[in-house]
């Protein structure tokens, strides 16, 4: 999960949970609170009427009874003051009910016991729960209300500012990671944030891809001009090893020998030619700009090979469609790339085998060549090095090192190509070619 | 012949010269681009062979400054930059061809003939082979007028070697000739033993191959009078 979704989901759920518990929370909270006001209430109602007693007299009260009550006009609140019996309590708060003019009604109830000229009286105020209660509920509503418009507003404000805050790291990964080809070509000018750590998360991307890039370079320069370098000198040999040959003195095993120097030179011309041409297409020095059929490019290589087809007395089934062009090639590099395959193909055949060469274009307009062979295959743990360069494969025996398919591969990696590798030993090969979607077009 | 040999790399510049004696070119040789200036100014000459890599001067430089004094010299260019735009540069500048190194000095000498072949328009192109003849600009050999049907390889292999002729030559020179840049060293020369005995096969219904000599251990021959 992204970071982003992470945080947004976290910065939500624990909001919410938030609110629950305040839902949850809410009741208790002003029940508690409008009990304690009222307890409150009572006590101080309870002061002044002593204050009053204290100043007026009882009979203020009593006015001539034996006792004092008075209510309010829908009952919520009432007093009542009368000679306490002596079974009456202590002072307390409680809620109990009573009946006032026939309704019997649930008070909150202050009881007091009081001396007054040496008789004891009992005090009793109260109000009605219901009158406690009145604004309980649309106190917790408007309560609720805000706590909800509150936390709408503090989710949005934070969900804006995680992500403004996480837009440099999402544009890091975009731009420095995601569809980044190895060995990081394009220079991708640095993220501009104030988070430090971001900072430094891009400031050390960026010093890697150079680093790697730099070694890369040197590495691809190195292969340039050694192979380079080494022209000269092998061109040289050649030619005195040519010139040698014509020596009409010489014997017939001095020319056999000779002829062995003159293979032996061979073989290193065609690596370094190999590495060259590696180096070359590494270095870009070939357009991309032709549009080729691929289907007359590979009759062509084929053409260039049929010889051999022949000796080998090989059974070739071509079937690739006329109908499709491929944009934005290098009509060499893919003539190439076939003539390594199909030749390869050949080379490891069976006498009297065969090799199919067939396409098919997907739904995605990804456009696949498979070339399969009957050939003698490859053991599994040879398919992986099969295209890393000086890699010995068993089905190489004794034939020194072949850079054939570690030419495919730069030839694949220069284009949008992929290419992989089925195999069977003893059975045969199947080499799959996807061009990515927009290389291939059907017409 | 007269030929300009344009090298800085004077071991090499020796052996072309070598070589191209034998076959009765007459070489004069320069390693700088200021040489090579003065010596067409004072001489002219049949052929330039042009390396790139001089070192006072670009050899495209040279080439068109060449071109000035001796425009009905051919030229070709010798190089191993083997950069693309090299060769497309310098085939634009005029020159007759171009050879990236290494090359075999037989495909040199082969290039400066077809280009000789080319510029005197001669039609002569048919030469005889024991009882055949060979047309090579037709691509064609010939029995008593009849045409033979030889693969293209079998008549470029043929040709090669009949340009070459009495010398010997190795599977790998001639499969250096036949598949150029896509050689594969051992593996394809012994698909030059395939060609050379069907091109035996073809032939011997009509008449004697003995002029096809197999030098044993190194590779072939043709050999005439």
């Amino acid at each position: 999960m992204k970071l982003l979704s992470k945080l947004t989901l976290y910065i939500t759920i624990s909001k919410i949970l938030v609110v629950l518990l305040f839902i949850w929370l809410l009741p208790r909270l002003v029940n508690d609170v409008a009990s304690q006001h009222t307890n409150y209430y009572l006590t101080e109602q309870k002061k002044k009427v002593l204050a009053n007693i204290e100043k007026n007299g009882i009979d203020y009260y009593f006015d001539g009874d034996s006792s004092y009550g008075s209510y309010t006009m829908l009952k919520e609140e009432y007093i009542s003051l009368e000679p306490a019996g002596p079974l009456s309590p202590a002072d307390t708060i409680q809620t109990s009910l009573r009946i006032v003019e026939d309704d019997t009604l649930t008070y909150r109830l202050l009881e007091h016991v009081f001396e007054y000229g040496h008789k004891r009286y009992l005090l009793e105020i109260g109000k009605t729960i219901t009158a406690i209660n009145q604004y309980n509920r649309p106190l917790q509503r408007v309560a609720l209300y805000v706590l909800i418009g509150l936390i709408a507003f503090t989710l949005i404000i934070d969900l804006v500012f995680t992500r403004l805050l996480l837009r440099p790291l999402g544009l890091i990964i975009r731009t420095k990671l995601i569809n980044r080809k190895f060995p990081f070509e394009e220079d991708i000018p640095p993220v501009s944030t104030t988070t430090t750590d971001f900072k430094y998360l891009d400031d050390s991307l960026i010093g890697l891809m150079n680093n790697v890039k730099e070694a890369f370079d040197k590495e691809r320069e190195f292969t340039s001009n050694a192979s380079h370098e080494l022209m000269t000198p092998i061109s040289i040999l050649q030619n005195k090893i040519e010139n040698l040959m014509l020596d009409h003195e010489m014997d017939e095993s001095a020319q056999e020998k000779i002829m062995g120097m003159m293979n032996t030179l061979n073989r290193l011309k065609k690596i370094v030619r190999s590495l060259l041409m590696i180096s070359r297409i590494e270095n870009d020095q070939y357009s991309r700009a032709d549009k080729v059929s691929p289907q007359v490019l590979i009759e062509e290589v084929i053409k260039e090979l049929e010889d051999r087809i022949e000796a080998r007395g090989i059974k070739l089934t071509l079937s690739v469609s006329r109908h499709i062009v491929l944009q934005n090639v290098n009509r060499d590099l893919l003539f190439q790339l076939f003539y390594n395959l199909i030749n390869n193909a050949i080379r490891y055949n069976k006498e009297g085998g065969a090799i199919g060469i067939s396409d098919h274009l997907n739904q995605d307009k990804s456009y696949i060549i498979n070339i399969t062979d009957t050939g003698i295959g490859m053991k599994e743990n040879d398919l992986e090095s099969i295209f890393d360069r000086f890699k010995k494969t068993s089905r190489m025996e004794g034939e020194g090192y072949g850079l054939g398919l570690s030419i495919v591969k730069s030839i694949v990696q220069y284009h949008s190509i992929r290419i992989a590798v089925k195999s069977e030993y003893g059975k045969g090969s199947e080499f799959s070619i996807t061009f990515l979607p927009g290389v291939a077009n059907a017409f | 012949m007269k030929v300009l040999i344009v090298e800085d790399e004077r071991s090499m510049a020796l052996e072309m010269e070598a070589f191209l004696k034998k076959s009765y070119y007459n070489c004069d040789l320069s390693f700088t681009a200021r040489q090579a200036k003065q010596m067409m100014e004072e001489h002219s000459y049949n052929f330039i062979l042009l390396d790139l890599g001089l070192p006072d001067q670009d050899g495209l430089e040279v080439l068109k400054a060449a071109k000035k004094n001796c425009p009905d010299a051919s030229y070709i260019i010798l190089t191993a930059r083997g950069d693309l735009e090299d060769r497309i540069k310098g085939l634009d500048l005029g020159a007759d061809d171009y050879l990236p190194k290494p090359f075999s000095l037989l495909e040199l000498q082969s290039r400066m003939m077809a280009i000789s072949r080319r510029k005197s328009g001669l039609n002569d192109s048919v030469v005889p082979l024991g009882d055949f003849m060979i047309d090579s600009v037709k691509r064609m050999i010939l029995f008593e007028g009849r045409e033979i049907e030889l693969s293209r390889r079998e008549f470029d292999l043929l040709s090669y070697m009949l340009m070459h002729k009495n010398r010997p030559l190795t599977r790998v020179q001639l499969s250096d000739h036949v598949w150029g840049n896509f050689s594969d060293g051992d593996y394809d020369s012994n698909y030059i033993d395939v060609h050379i005995k069907n091109i035996r096969k073809k032939l011997i219904p009509y008449g004697s191959v003995d002029w096809l000599q197999t030098i044993r251990g190194i590779g072939y021959k043709i050999k005439i009078g």
